[in-house]
């Protein structure tokens, strides 16, 4: 009898076992670069995963538009829809606002805001922990390419998008990753630093010296720009706890609570201009 | 159905997309089930002891490449781990008895331990950095994979003696 026939179960643990060995050792030390072949099995189940979401959102949508008047429902939806690309305007208005120092710089932000949101919707979350990405239902062929911010229905930073970005549909690493890093600073004090995730609800405000004055519990955090990712001005959090790092003793330990959440995701705004869009 | 490489090659298939219809939606309803719940895990389980371990390896490849293709994690620890979980319970359940639906639950409860120890060992390994393990919560999924997974085997056997008595 020939090997394989002998010893079948035991070289497929062994084959299958060698592959996976090779695939992990390829992406050390990347960890969250995406190689080709990650990208091919997202293209290829993002669509089912889609399909998924739309058909029992579309059940679901079927079985109250069956109870519900019709035409106020439709209205309803029009005016939500309204409602959102309203309030993103508001934000980004207010943050121009404050940012600008000229009314030709007003003008000009504004005129730089102006069509770039893509609404988005929330198809999926980060089939091993919640709080490191999410999947949209909006991709290349809806103008959504790689490091766009990403913001809640409140105007609030929730990521940025990453490859791979499908047809139809977009990975987005949210600021609560451990890999994410998004350049902040207070509205209060001017205090600077890096909001990193811990892929939990809170994140760190890292690279904040000891010696140095302000942050205080509460103070709200935006975003510079300066790390060419995200647009100047959008709400990212506000500090929860302010303490000394016995780790590192020269930075301070600051604990920060991003203002986005799952309840305020079903619905995304991707900015498709700014630093991170090439707009 | 006749059970052929091709015809196992499909219901893997299928048993994957089952797999990601229940991620997504019940990734959609509340993220926090995800935590608590794998699909994939319950799919390469239930196949695995019904199929063998050849079956359960080459599934839990497919699953673990799946699950990992929806995550910032390393690609190929969620694989390496199913292959593993699939190729052990398939290959043990060939050789004790997990007919019993309670002797079921706890062998499956069993492999699920396995399978996250594999998965947080692994992780550490690779990221170099503590997994975040959700403030424990993460450490309920064995309970519910093995409750949803020997309940799917309970249902599938009730309705097979439901419609030989039919017949």
């Amino acid at each position: 009898m020939p090997l394989w026939e002998r010893r079948r179960s035991a070289l497929v643990l062994v084959g299958l076992t060698v592959f996976h060995l090779l695939l992990i050792s390829l992406q050390v030390p990347q960890g969250t670069q995406k190689s080709l072949f990650e990208k091919g099995v997202f293209f290829l189940f993002s669509p089912i995963q889609r399909a998924a979401t739309l058909t029992v959102r579309g059940i679901g949508s079927v079985w109250n538009g069956y109870f519900d008047l019709r035409g106020v429902r439709r209205e309803n939806q029009k005016l939500k829809k309204e409602n959102f690309f309203l309030k993103q305007d508001l934000r980004f208005l207010e943050d121009r606002l404050q940012l600008a120092q000229s009314e030709a710089q007003l003008k000009a932000s504004l005129a730089a805001f102006e069509g770039t949101i893509v609404a988005a919707r929330v198809i999926g979350v980060d089939s091993t922990n919640p709080h490191q990405s999410i999947v949209i239902d909006k991709g290349s062929f809806d103008g959504v390419a790689k490091d766009m911010a990403v913001c809640d229905r409140n105007g609030a930073l929730v990521g940025r998008t990453i490859g791979p970005v499908g047809f139809k549909e977009a990975m987005v690493q949210l600021v609560t990753d451990k890999d994410s890093s998004v350049s902040v600073k207070s509205e209060v004090d001017g205090l600077t630093g890096a909001v990193t995730g811990r892929s939990t609800e809170i994140c760190d405000l890292r690279y904040v010296l000891a010696s140095g004055s302000g942050g205080h519990i509460g103070d709200e955090l935006r975003t510079t720009g300066a790390d060419r990712i995200y647009p100047a001005g959008i709400r990212v959090g506000a500090i929860q706890s302010v303490e000394a790092d016995p780790a590192t003793p020269i930075f301070r330990r600051i604990v920060v609570k991003p203002y986005f959440g799952f309840d305020t995701i079903d619905v995304v705004a991707v900015l498709t201009k700014g630093p991170g869009g090439g707009g | 159905m006749r059970e052929t490489v091709g015809g196992d090659v499909v219901r893997a298939f299928l048993g994957t997309i089952v797999a990601v219809l229940v991620y997504s939606v019940a990734g959609a309803g509340a993220p926090a089930l995800l935590v608590v719940f794998n699909a994939f895990s319950v799919v390469v389980l239930y196949f695995s002891i019904r199929r063998g371990e050849i079956f359960g390896a080459l599934l839990g490849t497919m699953c673990g490449l799946v699950q990992d293709a929806f995550s910032l994690g390393v690609f190929g620890v969620g694989g390496l781990t199913k292959t593993l979980l699939g190729f052990w319970t398939g290959y043990i359940s060939r050789r004790i008895d997990v007919a019993p639906l309670a002797r079921n639950a706890l062998f499956m409860l069993v492999m699920s331990v396995v399978e996250m120890v594999l998965w947080v060992l692994i992780t550490a390994l690779v990221r170099l950095k503590p997994v975040n393990l959700q403030g424990g919560l993460v450490f309920i999924q064995p309970v519910v994979t093995a409750v949803v997974g020997s309940s799917l085997i309970a249902l599938e056997r009730w309705i097979q003696a439901r419609s030989s008595r039919g017949a």
